[in-house]
């Protein structure tokens, strides 16, 4: 195996980097070497420096996305497996605003907990330099690599209460579930590198659209890739262990992966459709069909008899899994390579589900916010702790309001245009299947205005039952978090064009569209 | 016969070599030995000293983490090899790749060292 | 070169991990049916390399060896923090999270 390395390493040419392109990963790679660095030295007392360095750092790499956001030529690295276009640049902003959402959410609660704050702080900047190099991704190994670098930590943070039995089983299931699902995803990339003899996304999807029918060696790739992804952005059947990380993890991580996570396997998922497997629509349509209907009947279904908001908002994040998934399974290659007007198509499904992923990402962590709030008293998470939240903390609970009835696309709420963009991406191809989907997410967004409404009603009509009326007190941190997740939602919503601007992507312009 | 076919006979033979060889050289040591067996022969040798407990004992959990960052380390190497054999044609600019690298791993068991987690009590 | 026994021995493979990730319910049998797993990948993607005559294959095979290791070190941290929380590594045991 060495010997055929380095035979074919017979001449090797430095790579030329892009330093400015890949300036928010090597950003972040530095402050997370400089947390441990300084973790290594000073130990716990350090503590109140990492968490201000790892603000600092998340929002300095936000910095190099705007300006490559505003030079607008996309740039790619190492013969096309590393890209950075606007696609990238938009979902790594999101990554990026949203961990820095989640560590103000973290502060008071890591602190308080007694947890491993430096550690912590360290292993959730690597997860979010995953999510960012995914973003870039256009290649087998880097996708994968990628997968385990924002993968990895993700399952020591769900395990992070050591002592706390349900912590360690919120972690063993995460961990089981999400190193089977790489598994099976790896055999499934491992077909598609032998059919195509490359890694490269555009040389794959050379090899695999060539033919009219696909070989079984494609077929039994693109399934088994499909699979991997499917557990990772929790879509029903492969969706088991959300639920119970969710409710065992810590809840600002929980946050973390209902909505980070949970993006990160969209882009993953995205960049092999579009770019890798677009020409074999007929084998993963279907397929996609299937689990975004499914995602979306059993999340809401379930959701509707949870006792524990938690648990309640990781069935609903089941279900939006299934609203994001929808836009992709009318994606075709006719429709791209058919010319004219039809690649709008194709790059329509793409803008519906990064809009969504945009919109779903304030409106879920705003709601997790409330949740860690309201949990500093009640000390529960059971939604039989929310009654006559209105009465002590007005504030908290128009704000949970705000975030459910955004989850819910209540306009004029960020939410509704997420719905909107879907069901235009669903309906405009005009086919049955499409149509068929764009229904069952109608008929879905009303059932769940039944259990977003049922907590709403908990907080605003009924009587506190103990009582106890003193004020929830939300520390600074989680009241900025509080307030940009609010803010955000509400402007989604107002003014859908501010969001619309953004998400004007497309994936499909290397590849014949 | 197929070429299909063919590969696997010389497996299948190769198997039925190996078999018979360790059959007879077990069937001629039986056939050769004296055999009395007593009980203080049949017992477990623990260093000449008499065997105490169980013959399952569980390792201590201490090993674990050794063990861990042994292969973790030692897994890392994999990158390492090819980039020694072809270290003159990367120069400089592979130099400095794999000096990162190597960094990062160090940090990893600087910190393994600072936490305490080599320490053996 | 005869690409079809690698591919068998392959899928013989992935269908044993897959079988032992569903059936067996001791923490440390899952994680040895993974590795079979991705034993199973790396066989793939050296074999096609090799058919293909092309590095990537090789060259994630190097990858998957590397990220299995740390894959493989976390799982068992965390089979053996159940442990010691609960002295036991019966997956069926784990059963608080429910609803």
């Amino acid at each position: 195996m060495l010997a055929a390395l380095v035979q074919a390493g017979g001449s090797f040419s430095r790579p030329s980097v892009d330093w400015h392109a890949a300036s928010p990963e090597l950003i972040l790679l530095g402050v997370g070497v400089l947390i441990t660095v300084i973790d290594v030295v000073w130990k716990q007392r350090a503590r109140s420096l990492v968490v201000g360095l790892s603000s600092v750092g998340l929002l300095a790499a936000l910095v190099p996305v705007v300006t490559l956001a505003v030079d607008g030529t996309p740039r790619s690295m190492f013969g096309g497996a590393f890209v950075v276009d606007d696609y990238a640049l938009i979902m790594k902003a999101i990554f990026l605003l949203s961990a820095y959402v989640v560590v103000l959410m973290s502060t008071n609660y890591i602190a308080e907990g007694d947890y491993w704050e430096n550690e912590y702080y360290s292993m959730l900047l690597t997860s979010v330099l995953g999510m960012l190099l995914m973003t870039s991704a256009r290649d087998l190994i880097s996708i994968f690599v990628a997968l385990e670098l924002l993968s990895i930590p993700a399952y020591m943070l769900a395990t992070w209460r050591k002592r706390d039995l349900k912590s360690n089983e919120a972690g063993l299931k995460y961990y089981l579930m999400g190193v089977f699902a790489s598994a099976i995803m790896l055999y499934g990339m491992s077909l598609l590198y032998g059919s195509a003899g490359t890694t490269l996304l555009t040389g794959i999807n050379k090899a695999v659209s060539a033919t009219d029918k696909p070989t079984a060696v494609v077929t039994l790739g693109v399934v088994f890739v499909l699979i991997g992804f499917a557990f990772k952005v929790s879509a029903v059947p492969f969706h088991t262990w959300a639920p119970d990380t969710y409710e065992g993890a810590p809840t600002p991580v929980t946050a973390f992966l209902s909505v980070a996570s949970k993006a990160a396997g969209f882009v993953g998922l995205m960049n092999i459709l579009f770019v890798g497997l677009i020409g074999r629509s007929d084998v993963y349509q279907p397929l996609i069909w299937i689990l975004a209907a499914a995602s979306m009947i059993v999340g809401n279904t379930v959701a509707l008899r949870q006792t524990n908001i938690v648990r309640m908002l990781a069935y609903s994040s089941i279900a939006h899994a299934g609203y994001m998934l929808a836009p992709l399974a009318v994606v075709s290659a006719d429709v791209v390579f058919a010319g004219g007007g039809s690649v709008v198509v194709a790059d329509q499904a793409l803008r519906a589900t990064v809009t969504y992923l945009a919109i779903y990402a304030a409106a879920n962590l705003g709601a997790f916010a409330v949740v860690i709030a309201v949990a500093r008293k009640i000390r529960t998470a059971e939604i039989d702790g929310y009654q006559g939240l209105f009465r002590y903390a007005p504030g908290l609970t128009v704000l949970m309001t705000i975030f459910l009835f955004s989850l819910a696309g209540i306009p004029p709420l960020g939410g509704w245009f997420g719905k909107f963009r879907v069901l235009e991406a669903l309906i405009s191809p005009g086919t049955a299947w499409g149509s068929t989907l764009a229904l069952l997410v109608v008929v879905n967004s009303v059932v769940a205005l039944y259990y977003y409404g049922r907590v709403a009603v908990k907080m605003w009509v009924e009587e506190v039952p103990d009582g106890d009326m003193t004020p929830v007190r939300v520390p600074v941190s989680l009241a900025a978090a509080l307030g940009l997740t609010a803010v955000a939602t509400l402007a989604f919503g107002v003014g859908p064009g501010l969001i619309g601007h953004f998400t004007e992507v497309s994936l499909l312009a290397g590849i014949g569209g | 016969m197929s070429e299909f076919l063919r590969s696997y006979l010389t497996v299948a033979i190769f198997g039925l070599v190996g078999l018979a060889l360790v059959g007879a050289f077990l069937g001629l040591g039986r056939i050769l030995r004296p055999d009395h067996p007593t009980p203080q022969k049949l017992e477990s040798y623990e260093s000449g000293v008499d065997p105490t407990g169980d013959t399952w004992s569980q390792a201590n959990i201490r090993y674990y983490i050794f063990a861990l960052l042994f292969v973790i380390f030692d897994v890392e190497a994999v990158f390492i090899f090819p980039w020694a054999i072809r270290l003159d044609a990367y120069g400089a600019f592979g130099l400095i790749e794999m000096g990162i690298f190597i960094f990062i791993l160090l940090l990893g068991l600087i910190y393994a060292w600072r936490k305490g987690v080599l320490r053996w009590a | 070169m005869l690409l079809n026994q690698f591919l068998l021995l392959a899928a013989v493979l992935f269908c044993i991990g897959v079988y032992g990730v569903l059936v067996r319910r001791n923490g440390m049998l899952v994680l040895m049916s993974i590795e079979i797993i991705l034993n199973a990948v790396n066989i793939n993607l050296v074999a096609f390399g090799a058919l293909t005559d092309n590095v990537g294959g090789e060259v994630f095979a190097l990858f998957a060896i590397a990220v299995a290791a740390a894959e493989v070190g976390i799982g068992l941290a965390i089979v053996l923090l159940m442990y010691r929380n609960r002295r036991s590594i019966d997956l069926s045991e784990a059963d608080l999270l429910k609803g």
